[in-house]
């Protein structure tokens, strides 16, 4: 044939009848030829090609004497994440920060830490950090801002208004560094914004004792809280420090018989109130009145003369019940005087003036209430920031400086203050990451990351701590106090102006240092200082000047049906944590919804208004309106439209964009504070639906039958020092060789009377172990990653709501039904008592989930991307990083005690009680988890198995958990011990 | 191309590649890398410096007894002897260069395990095993090359058989591979290494 044929029939025969072989035209080769060679070259080419990938080993050319590599670094620091300064230390390897945790001798946090200090490391390696400054949206270099700022400042220093607005600065030396830039011009002002204002407080108290200042309030030294609203566990004011002083008041652990009480009244269920020993459910108007009633009640009865017209307190929607309530109230902490507490998480000058006449009835101040020792914290002004917004907008400020603040996002009037923006020539952001408001700025001169910064705190008067550089910076940031130096023509570093600040401010408030160079480096390595206290200072007095006029406003209240409350979540808080995935996918502690905002409704409102949970609706107050879906909140009052702040940003990053609703146009300004809550609200069902990611469903311990389940024990505090609580717990008996453990075994113990449900031990467990982020479709899969989980479960009887958690880490059983239905042997038992996971050996069955009785084992479905090279400098090396098809689970944190273990026998020492702290166990703020060696007599694990409360879950499984649990005991009279 | 070439070829490179096995010594268990031996930026001599100076290998390796991993010596750990000694050696000019640029050396990693391993060199080197156990007679090493195959199976025979740390008569731990009452010093549970 002289025409090439492309195709042909299936089997050509030639002459003789035997089949032609196919010659491809292209190549000229027939197929079986083709596979012939194929196979011995690629059967040579195996042979030959096994080679190790190569790969280098960099070693340092100096060594750093205080480094040694693979050896981890500790340094005293302070936590940014929030205005608290809780003090931490940072694990520094190899030159990089991995690791946060708390110090245990810092006064505010004591060792522990909430979430939001955990996700800092991740924000340090946050690949979407700028790495230049911006001029006009566009990077630049230093030397081109510097001349720009500089030049275009000079004609704006005088004849205008130069306004610094921050958010709380509680560094002494930055502090001094900004009174210098601004002292330098004819009208300049530095205004605090904390879009989550606790002003009130501070406004009240200026009133009512003379001090513009947060008093410092000692749950340590109270036997009763009373608390109106005020999310004090989870993030009011200084949570971590709250909840260290609470747990301690209320630890049983010792063999202690009191337990401080703590009374909540709140419409929405907080994590609190969900704390409380009794929670009382008040709609807004009950809210307010309730604090009337108990004013009136405690006037009348409280000895001090008040002259208060009683009809001046309102309590028209108050039921007998509630007043009863009330009163018996009022008589505790009657009998309480001087170490009672009650304290109101409402923005309103008024409410909180009430409350601090209420506290003066009891005697508080001075005891419980220190406001001659006011704390550093929390230092927003709402009056001079809307007093910004009208400058800018009157056109009178001539250059914005903006540190950490987010107002275009934020504020309540986030439309006012980009127009008066607009009007401002000068405009300087500081942010690290570009946010709404940065956007806007002509220049954004990004400020290192905390951990890449020098700085010092001082929170609680006269205490200092530093906050330590941990890693120099990794791109080219500079530290805005430098900034505003070289534009105030001071070409010092930070560091100079802050050992100089110590120097003479600081150095001489002690005695125990003669030279200045070994005070510097012993606070250095403490991390704290403290001043020696100067004479103690008068005791302002109280005055109830305004109180008849707050009184006669409170009074005229109006409420309308619904009632929106805004809130802050114990994560995202005020949204400046928006693009860190951890926090966004760590679950609510209440709701265990991840990824979303919702408005909360009680179940009564949902099913009046025939909702299903996911609904979307819209909810409206005049002009404003947002698109939520619901969700169905148990112990929510009916009135009660809660809906959570921090959501709804447009410029925050992969992570934090376009998720939820933005909740802040709901916030108002009136009467020199910013309110969170609003009246005539309406909620207007659409027809959609959103399915919400949430990791738990279920909401009660009730199995299906309607038995209780005996997850949760409780006692009340009478019955526990009464010794009810001794149980003959059943003998164990099993059919399985006992292992034997002759070195150690660990064990653990939670113990659910000290536990608050914040979750911090979860993040804590993230950052420790390198555990991906799903992802919000994939946790409404149920697939989240967290190896710790703290499940929650409401009890309800009659109007009241009990909340309970329980968190479940791997109970590394000793007769684990995991380990017996692995067909590889990736799970075995250690000699040790833990429940080991191998994921070399894994091959992805997923049998020992299945297994599990407790769900505690974690699967990755995916690999979990770690491409991003700066994100991936954020992983714990000494924990393998799991990739796709391997099972996963707690190890109490077998790193952590093969480390300890091996410098123990290197120094040929047993190991301390104490010495090895799990992840979880080191971060929490209410020494929930108590971890050891039960082999070790005298550790501490070993007392408090040994005590009464203590039980195992799903004990009938038999199982033999390592991790057991204590009951809680709740200080209150109705409370019955649990039936089986 | 015909097809006898093709199997003339292939066949020729299939015994090229079974000659460089057996050069080898034989068929390689995967992931066996013993004998690895690549081409440093530097051409650091260990027979020189281990070898013929006897200068101990904690010297340079200074981590090794602290620290989970023994450290590659600094380039001022180098130049604290070749300051004076031969400082004018095309090797070593190579190191003060790197000095002065401010480049650290990128040496290329020989003595590797997997990433699912971990190993802690501090508690080995403190129990009083000798360097050469597991990374054979450096001190003969012109150009240094993997010794052990670092299978799991070579560290886990080990870890059966010496379980036990018995003072010798210099007061040095020794290794014994007598079982006695006394408390077992080398794990074999897995996540002492797999974590």
């Amino acid at each position: 044939m002289t025409e090439e044929r492309l195709w042909r029939k299936f089997l050509e025969t030639d002459e003789h009848g035997k089949p032609v072989p196919y010659k491809s035209p292209i190549v000229g080769i027939s197929r079986r030829a083709f596979l012939t060679a194929l196979g011995y070259t690629s059967a040579a080419i195996g042979l030959m090609s096994c080679r190790v990938p190569e790969q280098k080993i960099i070693p340092q050319l100096r060594q750093a004497p205080e480094q040694t590599p693979g050896v981890s670094s500790w340094y005293a620091s302070t936590c940014a994440g929030c205005s608290a300064g809780c003090g931490t230390l940072v694990k520094v390897r190899d030159g990089r920060p991995i690791k946060l945790e708390g110090n245990p001798e810092h006064p505010v946090s004591k060792g522990g830490l909430c979430p939001v200090a955990h996700s800092l490391v991740f924000g340090l390696f946050d690949p979407e950090r700028l790495r230049k400054p911006l001029i006009g949206g566009k990077e630049a270099t230093w030397k081109e801002v510097d001349e720009q700022v500089t030049q275009r400042l000079t004609p704006a220093r005088t004849g205008g208004k130069i306004r610094f607005l921050s958010n709380s600065v509680i560094s002494p030396t930055s502090r001094s560094v900004i009174e210098m830039f601004i002292s330098g011009n004819e009208d300049a002002k530095h205004i605090v914004y904390e879009p989550v204002s606790t002003s009130a407080v501070r406004t009240a108290h200026k009133l009512t004792h003379g001090v513009d200042a947060t008093p410092m309030f000692h749950f340590d030294k109270a036997q009763i809280v009373v608390s109106f609203d005020a999310d004090f566990l989870g993030t009011w004011i200084s949570p971590v420090q709250f909840t260290r002083e609470y747990s301690r008041a209320r630890d049983l652990k010792g063999g202690q018989k009191e337990m401080l009480k703590h009374i909540q009244f709140e419409s929405r269920m907080s994590l609190t109130g969900a704390n409380a020993d009794k929670r009382i459910k008040t709609s807004a108007a009950e809210q307010i009145e309730s604090i009337l009633y108990l004013f009136g009640i405690l006037a009348e009865k409280g000895g001090k003369s008040f002259s208060v017209d009683p009809g001046a307190i309102q309590t028209r929607s108050l039921s007998p019940a509630m007043k009863k309530q009330i009163a018996s109230v009022a008589g505790e902490l009657l009998s309480h005087r001087g170490s009672s507490l009650v304290i109101c998480g409402s923005n309103d000058t008024d409410t909180q003036q009430v409350v601090n006449s209420i506290n003066d009835i009891l005697g508080n101040y001075g005891n419980t209430i220190g406001i001659d020792n006011p704390t550093l914290q929390a230092q927003g002004n709402d009056r001079e920031f809307a007093e910004l917004i009208r400058e800018m907008n009157a056109g009178e400020v001539t250059a914005l400086f903006m540190l950490n603040v987010n107002p275009v996002y934020d504020c309540y009037s986030s439309e006012e203050f980009a127009a008066g923006l607009k009007k401002v020539p000068l405009k300087v952001s500081f942010d690290s990451s570009l946010n709404e408001t940065g956007s806007l700025a002509d220049f954004v001169c990004p400020d290192h990351h905390s951990f890449e910064a020098w700085g010092d705190a001082e929170t609680l008067k006269g205490t200092y701590t530093f906050n330590q550089p941990t890693i120099a910076p990794l791109f080219e940031t500079r530290a805005y106090q430098e900034s505003l130096m070289r534009w105030s023509g001071d070409d010092r570093s930070f560091y100079e102006v802050l050992r100089t600040f110590w120097k003479e401010n600081l150095f001489p408030k002690q005695a125990k240092y003669a030279k200045f160079e070994e005070f510097w480096d012993n606070s250095l390595h403490d991390g704290i200082f403290v001043a020696d206290s100067g004479p103690t200072e008068k005791r302002a007095e109280f005055t109830s000047n305004d109180l008849d006029e707050a009184l006669s406003r409170l009074g005229k209240q109006e409420f309308s049906d619904y009632s929106l409350a805004v809130y802050q979540k114990t994560t995202l808080r005020d949204g400046r944590f928006a693009n860190s995935p951890w926090l966004q996918e760590l679950p609510d502690p209440i709701t265990k919804t991840a990824w979303d905002n919702y408005a909360c409704l009680s179940p009564g409102t949902a099913s009046k208004l025939d909702l299903e949970e996911g609904r979307v609706v819209t909810i409206k107050k005049g002009s404003k309106a947002v698109q939520l879906p619901i969700l169905i909140q148990r112990g929510q009052s009916d009135d009660c439209v809660a809906i959570a702040l921090g959501y709804g940003r447009t410029k925050a990053g992969k992570a934090g964009n376009e998720v939820g609703a933005n909740a802040f146009p709901f916030v108002s300004f009136s009467e020199d504070t910013f309110r969170y809550s609003a009246t005539d609200i309406s909620i207007e069902p659409t027809e959609n639906r959103v399915y919400l990611a949430k990791t738990q469903t279920a909401e009660s311990t009730l199995d299906p039958a309607g038995f209780k389940r005996p997850l949760i024990q409780e006692y009340s505090l009478n019955d526990f020092v009464n010794g009810k609580h001794e149980e003959e717990r059943a003998e164990h008996q099993t059919l399985w060789h006992e292992h034997d453990y002759p070195d150690h075994k660990w064990g653990m113990v939670i113990d659910l009377s000290a536990c608050t449900g914040c979750n911090a031990c979860v993040l804590s467990c993230q950052a420790e172990n390198n555990i991906p982020v799903v992802g919000k479709d994939e946790v409404g899969r149920r697939r989240e990653m967290h190896w710790l989980r703290i499940d929650r479960y409401y009890e309800e009887s009659g109007e009241e709501t009990k909340t309970r958690f329980q968190p479940l880490p791997c109970m590394q059983c000793d007769n684990a039904s995991c380990e017996s239905v692995c067909p590889v042997l990736a799970t075995v038992h250690s000699s040790e008592g833990l429940n080991m996971q191998v994921y070399n050996r894994c091959v992805g069955t997923r049998y020992c989930a299945n297994n599990c009785p407790y769900k505690v084992r974690r699967f990755n479905w995916f690999q979990y991307p770690h491409d991003d090279p700066v994100a991936n400098l954020a992983l714990n090396p000494d924990v393998t990083v799991r990739s796709r098809g391997v099972m996963e689970k707690c190890t109490f944190c077998v790193q952590r005690i093969e480390e300890k273990k091996i410098i123990a026998r290197n120094e040929n020492r047993p190991i301390a009680d104490g010495e090895i702290k799990t992840a979880c166990q080191q971060s929490c703020p209410a020494d929930a988890i108590v971890f050891g060696d039960l082999k070790d007599l005298k550790s501490s694990v070993n007392q408090n198995k040994k005590s009464g409360r203590d039980y195992v879950l799903l004990e009938d499984l038999n199982r033999n958990p390592a991790v057991s649990y204590l009951a809680k005991v709740t200080n209150s009279e109705d409370v019955g011990k649990e039936e089986h | 191309m015909s097809l006898r070439t093709i199997k003339i070829i292939s066949i020729l490179v299939t015994i090229t590649g079974a000659i460089a096995i057996w050069q080898n010594g034989t068929f390689r268990q995967y992931g066996d890398q013993s004998g690895y031996q690549p081409i440093q930026p530097i051409n650091f001599s260990h027979k020189v410096h281990a070898g013929d100076n006897k200068i101990n290998c904690l010297y340079c390796h200074s981590a090794a007894d602290k620290s989970r991993v023994a450290g590659i010596p600094t380039a001022e750990t180098c130049m604290n002897c070749h300051t004076k000694i031969k400082p004018d050696s095309p090797e070593i000019l190579k190191v003060a260069a790197a000095l002065e640029k401010n480049e650290p050396i990128q040496w290329v990693k020989v003595n590797d395990v997997p990433d699912h391993v971990v190993f802690n060199h501090s508690r080995h080197v403190v129990a009083g095993l000798s360097c050469n156990t597991c990374h054979g007679p450096v001190e003969t090493m012109e150009k240094i090359s993997q010794f052990s195959s670092f299978s799991m199976g070579s560290c886990v025979s080990c870890h059966r058989t010496h379980r036990e740390v018995i003072l010798g008569a210099d007061g040095r731990p020794q290794i014994s591979a007598e079982k006695s009452e006394k408390k077992l010093m080398a794990s074999t549970d897995c996540s002492v290494c797999h974590h």
